[in-house]
């Protein structure tokens, strides 16, 4: 057997087509007989393949093309041009054998029923996708004690708090042991205890079953700790792809020197000044600009201590939206 | 089909304990019910109390197309509206996206996902009140009565569901579909008298635009032997294209849902 890509994506391109009307009333009239129909670009050109096994996360402002890429990967979107296969399906056939090997979680919307304990609203996911009552036993087993289900099971979904609800609701969906995982903004409004909670669980899933993650967040903090590779999507277009790490060195023109001293010193000739305390002066520097820099500083001044950090993801990532929105 | 059987089977479990989770609506659905009930042999007594035949219906036999409004009634509201307006509500919230991600025939499960059981107490009354009526006409309809009742029965009930899914698959394109459902929920109630009574133009569309007919009174017709061969013919011939046209009509919506939808 040939070793199968989990994800296959090749030239993908999705054009929305909706209909505009100017604001006004005439307009909103006018536009009940003649619909003013403009083509919106979601997703345009995306390539990339996934390995089995990896945790990938998707990162781009609201409105880049995540979730779209996300829902045709799941097969609930047509693409308008180009190739996908996850799992070697092609997933907008909604084929049983590839549903039975997906899970799609959205953080924002709901699937548990509401006024029903949580245990049955598993218990149809297991009529759905025909679990076999042993198989289901040990994996509802597992994921209950992984994520403390025990005491929430029994309770109707609409008395549990957000966190709770979401930990049942990523149960709920992985209770017929899916392959590939989409999960879009699964932390999304919870505390960091919870959050934390999640990704650890979300690892501890990838670990055990070898199970493909696509993950898209609006938490760095997230995709920090899960993701080795990142997919950078803006306005539809892939940005970036790659590891984490490289990331920063590919698009972050400046690294950071943290410097201790004996005594205060005037640290504004040797870069710009980010912060300073008592004893501790952060530097901004361009790359280019560091080895001298860091000699420079060791030879002019009594150094306690110093250290050459990239700076955080986060700002990074950041940099780089708000360049392209100048662009 | 055993497994299908057994998906329904859990549904309408969740559904009890669902539903079980309000006791209230339980009391409110006798009262319900009991209204409903009392209205329609109100009107059936005062009408009768001016005339020994109403178009050729006698009271016994109104109150058999009484019995078949209630019992189809009942199975409508129980079964398919629920399903039909939480279909409505997914498609409003995105919801939907996960039963599309579901190995199972997404149709299938947005038909069965939502019972309201209470509306069983609308199928015994009816099926209470066709016993009711046949003790007071004094006889039992044959063997091939009952068959064709029972086919009618069925096919009405196909004929109902078909529209509609078709009415709340139009929520794709027209979000606010809920009240269209209150339009047929209302249209239905003229069921209550067997559709020969109205004007032509009105039996035109309770026949063709909304099938009541079809639903209430051709099975009515069937157990006081009223129906002709041609007519039950038809009927399930329509029921089948309805069901096939409401299929494909679903299918074609869950491509424009795929293509369009953000």
């Amino acid at each position: 057997m040939t070793a199968v890509a989990a994800v296959n994506v090749v030239h993908l391109r999705k054009v929305y087509r909706v209909y505009e009307r100017e604001a006004g009333l005439g307009a909103a009239l006018r536009a009940l007989f003649q619909r003013q129909m403009q083509e919106i670009v979601g997703v345009d050109d995306l390539t990339f393949t996934i390995e089995p096994g990896e945790i990938i996360g998707f990162l781009g402002p609201n409105g880049a093309g995540k979730t779209t890429t996300l829902k045709m990967l799941a097969g609930l979107l047509y693409p308008s041009a180009g190739e996908v296969r996850v799992l070697g399906y092609i997933p907008w056939r909604r084929e049983r054998a590839f549903l039975r090997q997906i899970a799609l979680v959205m953080g924002q919307r709901q699937q548990l029923i509401w006024d029903i304990p949580v245990i049955d609203s598993f218990e149809l996911n297991r009529a759905i996708y025909r679990i076999p009552p042993a198989q289901y036993r040990r994996m509802l087993d597992e994921l209950a004690d992984l994520l403390e289900l025990a005491p929430l099971l029994h309770k109707p979904v609409r008395n549990l708090s957000l966190g709770e609800r979401m930990k049942c609701e990523i149960a709920g969906s992985l209770l017929h042991r899916p392959q590939v995982l989409f999960l879009d903004e699964p932390t999304i409004g919870l505390d960091i205890v919870m959050q934390r909670r999640i990704r650890d669980f979300i690892r501890e899933y990838n670990r055990r079953t070898g199970a493909t993650v696509l993950l898209t967040s609006h938490y760095m903090a997230d995709v920090e700790a899960l993701c080795r590779r990142v997919i950078l999507i803006h306005h539809g277009t892939m940005l970036f792809d790659g590891d984490l790490t490289r990331l920063v060195e590919r698009f972050s023109p400046y690294k950071t020197i943290v410097v201790r001293l004996e005594e205060p010193a005037d640290l504004r000739p040797y870069g710009e000044v980010l912060s300073q305390s008592e004893d501790q002066i952060t530097l901004r520097v361009p790359k280019s600009a560091v080895a001298r820099a860091t000699a420079r500083l060791l030879t002019d001044l009594p150094v306690l201590d110093l250290s050459v950090e990239d700076p955080p993801i986060e700002t990074v990532i950041e940099q780089i939206f708000t360049q392209e929105e100048v662009v | 089909m055993r497994t299908y059987l057994r998906l329904l089977w859990t549904f309408f479990r969740v559904s009890i304990l669902g539903e079980l989770a309000y006791r209230a609506s339980f009391w409110l659905q006798i009262v319900e019910s009991l209204i409903d009930l009392g209205t329609a042999l109100a009107f059936v007594s005062v009408v009768f109390s001016y005339t020994r035949v109403l178009n050729g219906w006698s009271a016994d036999e109104l109150l058999t197309l009484i019995g078949v409004y209630f019992l189809i009634g009942g199975a409508i509201n129980m079964i398919i509206m629920p399903g039909m307006n939480r279909l409505i509500e997914q498609v409003r919230q995105g919801t939907l996206d996960y039963v599309l991600t579901r190995p199972e025939d997404a149709q299938l499960l947005v038909s069965i996902q939502q019972i309201d059981m209470w509306k069983l107490l609308d199928v015994l009354l009816g099926m209470a009140l066709l016993v009711g009526a046949m003790l007071w006409h004094g006889s039992l309809p044959g063997p091939l009565q009952l068959l064709a009742f029972a086919l009618t029965l069925l096919a009405g009930a196909v004929i109902i569901y078909s529209f509609v899914l078709f009415l709340a698959t139009l929520s794709f394109w027209y979000v606010r579909m809920e009240n269209i459902l209150v339009i047929f929920e209302s249209m239905y109630e003229a069921g209550r008298w067997p559709v020969d009574i109205y004007p032509g133009w009105l039996r035109a569309i309770l026949t063709f635009v909304v099938p009541v007919a079809f639903a209430v009174t051709v099975p009515a017709e069937a157990l006081t032997a009223r129906l002709t061969w041609l007519v039950l013919a038809g009927t399930l011939l329509l029921a089948a294209l309805a069901l096939l046209a409401s299929r494909l009509f679903w299918r074609f919506a869950i491509r424009y849902y795929s293509g369009a939808s953000a």
